[in-house]
């Protein structure tokens, strides 16, 4: 009895699993999918230390860029990543300090630009779906000059 | 001289009777269905292979364990044919948690034990190998509070402070643990899916239901830290206690995998990290 069941299980589990399936060549896949969600996820965040300062760019670039992101989703928004130490993503304790202490706010700010940037310079290569790689390019270019207007 | 010695065995039987420890007449292998893997750390990134893949540098923290070439891009392609440093060697696989901080120093592990058990389902004998390639996620991540959190941490050589979901205060002299079950029932077709929790599941009322029918090892992560006294200061790479989480990445080779889960698991016998028995 038991080995007939093992053989139902053994013919149960034909043909042999798979990963979800491989996105189409220059298609939305995992990579595309999990850098939108992170990129929402961070640039909300930011907001919450941007609000904090007197710059309208700043705020209007994320603004900009969340809208771009929100049209990519496939499927319903999912903060994955609320409560993490994410690089780029200032967390809830660096804006409750940055709120009375305009030095910490200064250097959260450009932490905030610095490691982004750095996600997005290694998100270029990964993402190869040309509308969500056009959204990289964007933000790439936000924070390329957010910083070198200091 | 013999009588004395004679009584502390019979103590030492009787007290572990009472405390339901299985002693084994020489001899005669434990009845309990396990075999294990201990790889300590191997490298800390901010990578996640499952979570965010191919997206190097854009995670949180995570500490791994076991193959060393693991990364944002890695595939079971790529892992296989690498090294790790797991008890044993033949364990290539791949295991990460989020980096423990007391502040900002990061804090290793410096014991890190994965148990493949066969209890959670009345049935071992039915058990299969898991998987190769098979993700599994255990945790979670985003949890708010106790009530979302199947996190538990305790005290190693501390049995009376009672565990929790965050982080407990360890008397001087002990040290930090948490315990990690990961899901032991898989969907038979998918190695991984979209929200990489849903092609597993837990057993319910001891077997696997019809949705995820087949029955794999339960895995059990257990970390020890070098850290006792107040839990003022500690936090994960991913929040409080309560977002401890882990991530497998079943490599494996075939035949150590299938040997093991046939002499250990299906009949119910403790094995050591060779997966053999006395």
């Amino acid at each position: 009895m038991l080995l007939l069941a093992g053989l139902l299980v053994a013919c149960q589990q034909a043909p042999p699993p798979s990963s979800p399936a491989p996105s189409p060549q220059n298609g939305y896949g995992a990579t595309e999918r999990a850098f939108v969600e992170l990129a929402i996820a961070t640039d909300e965040q930011a907001l919450k230390l941007l609000d904090l300062t007197d710059s309208a760019e700043l705020k209007e670039n994320r603004n900009i860029e969340l809208a771009e992101l929100r049209k990519l989703l496939d499927a319903p928004y999912v903060n994955n990543h609320a409560g993490h130490d994410m690089p780029g993503m200032p967390t809830d304790a660096e804006i409750q300090l940055a709120s009375t202490n305009p030095d910490a706010l200064k250097q959260f700010v450009r932490t905030h630009l610095t490691e982004s940037l750095e996600v997005l310079k290694s998100a270029g290569p990964a993402i190869t779906h040309p509308p969500t790689a056009e959204v990289v390019e964007l933000m790439r270019r936000h924070r390329t000059a957010e910083l070198a207007a200091g | 001289m013999r009588k004395p010695l004679f009584h502390i065995a019979a103590v030492i039987g009787l007290i572990a009777t009472a405390l339901s420890i299985p002693v084994a007449a020489q001899g005669e292998p434990v009845r309990v269905a396990e075999f294990l893997a201990e790889c300590p750390i191997s490298h800390r990134l901010a990578d996640d292979p499952i979570v965010l893949p191919n997206l190097a540098g854009a995670s949180h923290f995570h500490d791994f364990f076991g193959n060393h070439s693991t990364n944002a891009r890695s595939t079971q392609q790529s892992l296989e044919g690498e090294t790790g440093n797991c008890n044993p060697a033949s364990d290539i696989s791949s295991y990460w948690v989020p980096t423990l901080y007391r502040n900002n120093t990061a804090i290793a592990p410096t014991g890190v034990t994965f148990y493949y058990l066969g209890e959670g389902v009345n049935n071992p004998a039915a058990i299969q190998p898991t998987p190769y390639g098979l993700k599994i996620v255990a945790g979670n991540a985003k949890a708010t509070g106790d009530a979302d959190s199947i996190a538990r941490w305790s005290c190693l050589h501390a049995g009376h402070v009672n565990p929790s979901k965050n982080f407990v205060t360890c008397p001087a002299g002990t040290m930090l643990e948490t315990y990690l079950d990961f899901p032991q029932c898989w969907d038979g077709r998918n190695l991984d899916s979209a929200d990489h929790k849903s092609h597993m599941s837990y057993p319910v009322a001891g077997g696997c239901p019809s949705s995820h029918p087949v029955s794999v090892p339960k895995l059990r992560m257990v970390l020890r830290y070098p850290v006792n006294g107040s839990t003022a200061g500690l936090r994960l790479a991913s929040g409080t206690g309560q977002t401890m989480h882990g991530d497998f990445f079943n490599v494996w080779p075939r035949a150590e995998m299938e040997r093991r889960v046939r002499n250990c698991l299906n009949v119910v016998i403790k094995c050591d990290h060779n997966g053999n028995h006395g």
